[in-house]
């Protein structure tokens, strides 16, 4: 199997993920892109770069965006992590899923899990964000399949769609 | 009984194309955006182990051991490979030109750094990574040759022990008298080029998982593959089995532009996976080997090019020069992009004679792989700076000058000088869409006011041609023999009248799966949702090559219209018997089959379907009971290479027209992009929203290539570009936002008029965003000629140019 055998040095780890509890044994040096896709075999966490730059890997760590694969899995003892599987729900499709359909946000998809996430935050901080401050969440990762274009319109696409159904 | 395919909208079985031709909700999205589509890393296969590589430091070596006694003791660790197993188990690479190929893991000499040494598989990645540590190498350092100019000297290291030159191709190929166009022009002009190494790089790197039994020999291979038949039939050759030994099951994959690569360590995890017994061995490839030793580095070229005009400015003659530095050994099918430009190597233009001295060199650096395009996006860079030269200094409009060594609209189909034939196109059209959008004559207007404001704005007028679907005799100049490269796919209609369609590639990114269900719901009358896209593994699949050479689209939409024909063609016979009448006598529209003169005689598909399969007692013995037909499309009508590389190749020639105002910061070199129009024509757009995102990606990438992108070199050989803080991806910052429109001339050779449309705008973004950038250096009196255009580069040229000018004026 994927994971290592019980380690002599493991840490134990509480953390609540996607609103399920886990409580799990875990190597020191795993990070949380690992633990997520290994131990909880949550796998729609997908891994770019490995060294922080593309942002493909964001979770949500109490409700900020982490590069999950710059965090230690022990890092989120005791705290709320939000994955990919956590925005759909009961067989619903997340707005911000919603509207990357519609505007052909995505071609491969390898990355859209990333920005969906982070376009979480940017909502919960700012419900009606400017194109710039789109910009600025956006511009943390890369994209190689769209040119951008199409996810900038899906995220103004998706705040409209959580604004309406706010108001 | 001949099949027909339709040419076109009009000739689908219906009254009106509800789907085809239209941007829909695109069938694979649901799933991505879920993450339940599985990619091959989140495959867990029973007993799997994961292999770690071990790559050398140095990119010119002699290995004089390997002891990897203390890695295998390290508890986790199930085997190692060295390149003592790499010999006794595999054969070198076959995708390089012949001769050139080395085995997947270094023996006695490595040639690059980052080339495989030994690798581990062991209970996982980390451990694997561990063992690593533990594996002792001992390297004679070899003087290395990073410069292709140097390695074609005689006094040069040898890269490859087995050659006894780096020079793997040297040859003029002359297309019509040459030398007498260069006599008899009035103007010649002439420049150098620098197009530097950049790549693909997919947000998911290549990822495997082999089992290779050591009793039976069976090799399956899960991966994110391209062209999964291609990578079988590689691994087959590569490990001497029988090809029905080798089965490759593709998944879906994060993108791969060409540079997906990943066949060394695919070969390494077979030879562990043989090594541990057939255990499954797992290797997913990090950034950092990717950006140092993965698929994805392309195109490293010196440009000498020479175009001879006569006195009314027609371009009457084209020479380019290329010595293009493939690496250390050629692997990866990197000749082939020196090769394709003979598919459009006149671009769009009537130039009647060209040449192509072609050198393609060994040097101690990462072999070139493919990338977007396949090498036309360099060559249309070079030959638009020719003519912005040229319409420079004979004092024309570079958007007119162009216009008038366009080929004619009414003389399609034209067959270049380079030997391929264009199928369709308007390209004057073409210009007069984008030139229209840009408000050009504003644009131009406003350049004047920047620049009496001293301001380095410039605009760029570029096109270029996309050569679509593709075939191998493109590349007969490089070695590659062949010609015709078959697309099948299988449309089933269940009992209860569902389709099914068989394909045999995964999912990439272009939205393949949405175009087979456009075409079956309209072909059938159906709902495009209703329509299920399956993948097969290559032992099951029908034959496949996948996405490539801008090639899917077109031949995915033959092969399944082919086999609706085929359905059709059968049911009708089935109707025919059930009406007592003859199959001529029932006709297919909208989903239902009617029988002439009879109102209300009719079978929906569904009917038919149902009858067939539950009561085939009642079908004549001579016809077979399934409601299911298989289709395999080939472009027809291609050629075999001459002596000098000419064949009809690529089936279509698309075409686009790029106009982009920039101004670049003259106190730091920093291009900024102010306006980004485009007018293109792939003939019809079967899906217009998906073409649209490759246009847009497409740009994307072009903008990294012209102002970002380079893996470097140091003189040594040492790559100093292995991370994305060094390699530098293009983000929305650097995006601009695009104005697009289309023009529609469909091709009078495929199925509905599609042209090839995948790889797009790369072939003419770079060309256009240099134009931009040397029109706003004009004014200084200097030109860039080397990509990317990265600000150090800009700032010195400005730098420098205003030193003469003041020189000059401290002289008068």
């Amino acid at each position: 199997m994927a994971s290592e055998q019980p380690q002599q040095g493991g840490i134990r780890l509480k953390v609540r993920v996607n609103g399920e509890q886990h409580e799990s044994v875990v190597d020191p040096r795993m990070n949380l892109a690992d633990y997520l896709r290994e131990e909880l075999r949550l796998t729609a966490t997908h891994v770019g770069c490995e060294h922080g730059v593309c942002g493909i890997c964001n979770v949500l760590v109490d409700g900020q965006t982490v590069r999950s694969c710059l965090m230690l899995a022990v890092q989120v003892d005791g705290k709320e992590v939000l994955t990919v599987e956590g925005l759909a729900e009961g067989g619903k499709l997340h707005p911000i899923q919603e509207a990357f359909i519609e505007e052909h946000g995505l071609q491969c998809g390898f990355c859209t899990g990333g920005f969906m996430m982070a376009i979480c935050e940017l909502f919960d901080r700012n419900p009606s964000p400017s194109e710039e401050e789109i910009k600025e969440v956006v511009g943390g990762q890369i994209c190689r399949c769209t040119g951008y274009n199409a996810i900038l319109r899906s995220v103004q696409n998706a705040a409209a769609k959580m604004g309406a159904s706010r108001s | 009984m001949a099949i027909e395919i339709p040419k076109n909208l009009d000739e689908l079985p219906t009254t009106r194309p509800r789907y085809v031709g239209r941007g829909i909700r695109r069938v694979e999205d649901v799933g991505l955006l879920t993450g339940r589509v599985e990619f091959v890393d989140d495959v867990v296969l029973p007993r799997m182990l994961h292999c770690a590589i071990l790559r050398s430091p140095f990119p010119h070596a002699r290995i004089t051991g390997v002891d990897t006694q203390a890695a295998e003791a390290l508890e986790g660790v199930a085997a190692v490979v060295t390149g003592e197993d790499a010999r006794r188990w595999s054969l070198p690479a076959q995708s390089s030109p012949e001769g050139w190929g080395t085995h997947c893991i270094a023996g006695d000499k490595v040639h690059y750094v980052g080339e495989p040494v030994a690798a581990v598989a062991a209970s996982s990645r980390r451990v694997a990574e561990d063992a690593l540590e533990l594996i002792e190498v001992d390297y004679e350092p070899l003087e290395p040759v990073a410069d292709p100019f140097k390695a074609m000297k005689p006094e040069s290291p040898q890269v490859l022990d087995a050659q006894e030159t780096n020079v793997m191709l040297d040859r003029v190929f002359t297309w019509g008298d040459v030398d007498g166009a260069f006599a008899e022009a009035a103007h010649v002009f002439q420049e150098k080029f620098r197009w530097n190494r950049l790549g693909a790089n997919p947000t998911e790197t290549f990822g495997c998982i082999s089992e290779w039994d050591p009793m039976s020999l069976d090799l399956t291979i899960h991966g994110s593959i391209q062209s999964p038949g291609m990578f079988g039939l590689g691994r087959a050759a590569t490990f001497s089995l029988p090809s029905n030994k080798v089965n490759i099951i593709s998944h879906a994959h994060g993108g791969s532009f060409g540079g997906k690569g990943g066949t060394r360590g695919c070969d390494i995890s077979c030879l562990l996976s043989r090594k541990v017994d057939g255990r499954p061995v797992k290797w997913i490839e990090d950034r950092g080997e990717y950006l140092l030793s993965g698929g994805g580095q392309a195109w490293d070229r010196h440009y000498e090019v020479a175009l001879a005009v006569d006195a009314q400015g027609i371009v009457s003659g084209l020479k380019v020069g290329l010595v293009d530095d493939l690496g250390a050994t050629g692997e990866a099918y990197g000749a082939i992009s020196a090769a394709k430009p003979l598919a459009a190597f006149t671009g769009p233009y009537t130039i009647p004679v060209a040449q192509y001295d072609l050198k393609l060199v060994a040097t101690n650096k990462l072999p070139c792989g493919p990338y977007r395009g396949m090498g036309p996006p360099p060559h249309f860079f070079v030959l638009e700076q020719m003519m912005d030269i040229a319409a420079r200094s004979l004092g024309e409009d570079p958007a007119e000058f162009r216009r008038k060594n366009f080929i004619p609209a009414d003389q399609f189909p034209y067959t270049i000088a380079s030997g391929n034939e264009y199928d369709s196109g308007n390209y004057g059209e073409v210009l007069d869409q984008v030139l229209a959008l840009s408000d050009y004559s504003a644009l131009r207007a406003a350049q004047v006011e920047a620049r009496a404001e001293g301001r380095l704005v410039g605009v760029g007028v570029a096109n270029a041609i996309e050569p679509g679907v593709f075939d191998w005799n493109a590349y007969a100049i490089v070695g590659m023999p062949g010609t015709g490269v078959p697309e099948g796919a299988t449309v089933n209609i269940d009992i209860l009248g569902n389709a099914t369609v068989r394909v045999g590639f995964s999912l990439e990114g272009q939205g393949q799966y949405t175009l087979v269900c456009q075409l079956v719901a309209d072909y059938f009358g159906y709902e495009p949702e209703n329509v299920r896209v399956v993948q097969l593994d290559t032992q099951s699949a029908p034959p496949s090559f996948g996405p490539g050479g801008s090639r899917l689209g077109v031949a995915i939409t033959g092969a399944v219209l082919g086999a609706c024909e085929r359905i059709r063609e059968k049911m009708a016979r089935v109707v025919a018997v059930l009406m007592q009448s003859e199959p001529e006598n029932i006709e297919f529209m909208d989903g239902k089959f009617t029988l002439k003169g009879a109102p209300g005689a009719e079978m929906t598909v569904a009917e038919v379907a149902g009858t067939m399969l539950a009561r085939s007692d009642l079908l004549p013995p001579d016809i077979d009971p399934r409601p299911e037909a298989t289709h395999v499309w080939t472009a027809a009508g291609r050629t075999p290479a001459d002596e000098e590389g000419r064949a009809k190749s690529y089936l279509t020639a698309a075409h686009a027209v790029h106009i982009v105002q920039v101004e670049i910061d003259p106190e730091t070199g920093m291009v900024e992009i102010q306006r980004y129009c485009l007018a293109d024509d792939c003939g019809t757009r079967l899906n217009p929203d998906t073409v649209e995102g490759q246009t847009e990606g497409s740009v994307v990438q072009g903008i990294g290539a012209a102002l970002l992108e380079e893996y470097v070199y140091d003189e040594d050989a040492q790559p100093l570009t292995t991370s994305f803080m060094d390699y530098l991806m293009p983000t929305v910052f650097d995006a601009p936002k695009l104005e697009m429109v289309a023009v529609e001339t469909p091709s009078p050779f495929t199925p509905l008029g599609a042209k090839g449309c995948g790889e797009g705008a790369i072939h003419t973004t770079p060309a256009a965003v240099m134009c931009a950038i040397n029109d706003a250096l004009a004014p200084l009196g200097t030109s860039a000629r080397e990509v990317p255009a990265a600000p150090m580069r800009l700032w010195k040229l400005i730098k420098e140019a205003r030193e003469r000018a003041s020189d000059e004026n401290n002289n008068y």
